[in-house]
């Protein structure tokens, strides 16, 4: 992120005009997320606005309206077709945000402690450095595939909560995405952590705190600022990554997208779909962990600092 | 240190220590006995002994590496001795079975670093201490914290975060830190060392206040000013080894030793 200039933030719209590229983006978020919105509110009440499964506009009142214009005569079937595949793709959406939301902030808990016990453990340094090479070190899919096919960890699942997705299996891959960015996050936590100076674990140690006291009320606060922006990486990464989630049969954004392109052939259009709708995701991510690091930004504590 | 008075083993010693106490008043409120330390090989400290009553200020005074520092800091444990003891008002500090956080809650220190908390504002600094060491409640904290941070002449400001402070302003806040606890023992480690030159004064007044008011302090400076007008006893590193000691205008104006002397004449010529 360009956050060098950090008083110039760009989430105070009072302080300066927004730019046009400033507006197009927001613009395009609004459009983005009020049709994510509205299809899942749509599904979810069980279809007072349209049947649940077809767009809010019909694939040929799109066909019809832009066959009429000079400019996008051309696109007119294929906007067509986007359009009616829209609520499958609004529905993939909706589990890789749940799946990738879910796995980050339950991954984050590991993730602090590995980190802590990383940087000030002696024994339990070495249990951490041990999960971490070993979760980062082998692939992301192989970790799926053992939880589901090998370990079949859907079996496990409390009642509870198999009532939450339709099937186990989503709990699974969140299993799987929690293990492996738990791993990921503590490294960068780890780094944050090593970067808070040294004399600061000391000024809480002559105070009386105990070392734990001084890491959690000391160490941490300043630690987790400045993880913020390297911390974004995983979270960009793991909307990615939940992808993998397809293969052992999440239907997930990149299940539906395959399962359209395979009943329709339009491979192509279908995934530059697809990898639109990501990347909106991902913006969205980013813009977000922006907001929240200048809202939690201190003078003299991250931000503004060299990194 | 409660836990050495539930020691069965240590009731002995802590008898002994009474009676010290008892026989000597205020005498030796802080005493160092034989204080050895090595780092791998090379030994930093080698018998420092010297004591202080209530309320005196003793300036640990010498060239740098030889020790200041790392005595200071094994008063309060953030150093480990390996050999000797030291005593606070009675009871022995470097005893092993010592709680190390109940010793820091009585003896308050200054950093040269200032190290203040840098999330936090300045009142948090102060009250942080109060808070979560003292168990006190967020208002009683914040109370004490105002308290110190007035004593120190920084009570507008008590919102401002480290990054906004001055130099000066910082190691007030540190030495109000350090007073909110209310300690037996304020340690100050070069508390004008990383300051600009304009800034030393404020800081100093603040240090001069603190004699006036009674308090005990080890000090570790240069301002030979200073401790020439507020020390008890200056005492003389060199090489981890107390070459001299003594009240400030003896040492200052007829050192005995010969070392003194080229200390004091090199620091002199800097002046």
């Amino acid at each position: 992120m360009a956050d060098s200039t950090r008083p110039a933030n760009v989430s105070d719209p009072g302080e300066a005009i927004p730019s046009a590229g400033r507006l197009l983006f927001v613009a395009a978020g609004v459009v983005f997320w009020g049709w994510l919105l509205a299809t899942w509110v749509n599904r979810w009440l069980g279809g007072p606005v349209v049947p649940v499964g077809e767009p809010f506009v019909a694939p040929g009142t799109v066909e019809s309206a832009l066959a009429a214009l000079p400019l996008l005569s051309a696109y007119a079937t294929d906007l067509a077709f986007v359009t009616r595949i829209s609520p499958e793709i609004a529905r993939g959406i909706w589990l890789t945000v749940v799946i990738t939301v879910v796995s980050l902030a339950v991954g984050f808990f590991i993730a602090v402690p590995l980190a802590v016990a990383r940087v000030y453990g002696r024994l339990t340094a070495y249990v951490s450095l041990v999960y971490t090479e070993l979760l980062r070190g082998t692939p992301l899919l192989a970790q799926l595939f053992v939880l589901h096919f090998g370990l079949n960890m859907g079996q496990y699942v409390p009642v509870a909560l198999s009532d939450v997705f339709a099937r186990n299996v989503v709990w699974v891959a969140i299993l799987g995405f929690v293990l492996n960015g738990a791993a990921y996050q503590a490294e960068y936590i780890r780094g944050a952590i090593e970067s808070v100076e040294e004399g600061q674990l000391t000024a809480g140690r002559a105070i009386g705190l105990s070392k734990v006291e001084t890491i959690y009320y000391v160490v941490l606060p300043q630690g987790l600022r400045y993880a913020i922006p390297s911390w974004t990486n995983e979270f960009v990464y793991l909307i990615k990554y939940s992808s993998l989630a397809a293969f052992i049969t999440v239907p997930e954004l990149y299940y539906r997208a395959f399962e359209i392109a395979s009943d329709t052939f339009r491979y192509p259009m279908i995934f530059a779909v697809t990898g639109l709708a990501y990347l909106c995701l991902v913006l969205t991510a980013t813009e977000l962990m922006a907001r929240v690091e200048d809202l939690v930004a201190i003078p003299g504590v991250g931000g503004d600092r060299e990194r | 240190m409660s836990d050495a008075d539930s020691n069965p083993d240590a009731d002995a010693n802590a008898d002994a220590d009474a009676n010290d106490a008892a026989e000597s008043g205020d005498r030796d409120y802080l005493r160092v006995a034989d204080i050895s330390k090595w780092y791998g090989d090379e030994q930093v400290l080698d018998d420092v002994s010297f004591e202080m009553d209530r309320g005196d200020v003793t300036v640990l005074i010498g060239p740098s590496g030889s020790g200041k520092s790392t005595m200071l800091r094994c008063v309060n444990r953030l150093a480990e001795a390996q050999e000797g003891e030291i005593f606070l008002d009675g009871e022995e500090v470097t005893a092993p079975d010592v709680d190390v956080d109940e010793l820091r809650r009585e003896v308050g220190m200054v950093f040269q670093d200032f190290n203040l908390f840098a999330h936090l504002t300045a009142l948090d600094n102060v009250a942080l201490g109060p808070r979560r060491v003292l168990d006190l409640s967020e208002a009683e904290a914040d109370e004490r914290a105002h308290a110190q941070l007035e004593r120190v002449g920084l009570a507008d400001q008590t919102d401002s975060y480290p990054a906004e402070l001055s130099g000066g302003q910082k190691q007030r806040v540190g030495i109000a830190r350090a007073l909110a606890m209310e300690p037996k023992l304020m340690l100050f480690d070069e508390p004008t060392s990383a300051l600009d030159p304009e800034l030393i004064g404020e800081v100093l007044e603040v240090m001069h206040d603190l004699v006036a008011d009674g308090m005990t302090m080890l000090v570790v400076t240069h301002e030979m000013s200073f401790a020439r007008a507020v020390a008890d006893e200056i005492v003389f590193l060199d090489e981890g080894r107390v070459v001299e000691r003594g009240p400030p205008e003896q040492l200052f104006d007829n050192p005995e030793k010969e070392r003194t002397a080229r200390f004091l004449d090199r620091i002199a010529s800097h002046d």
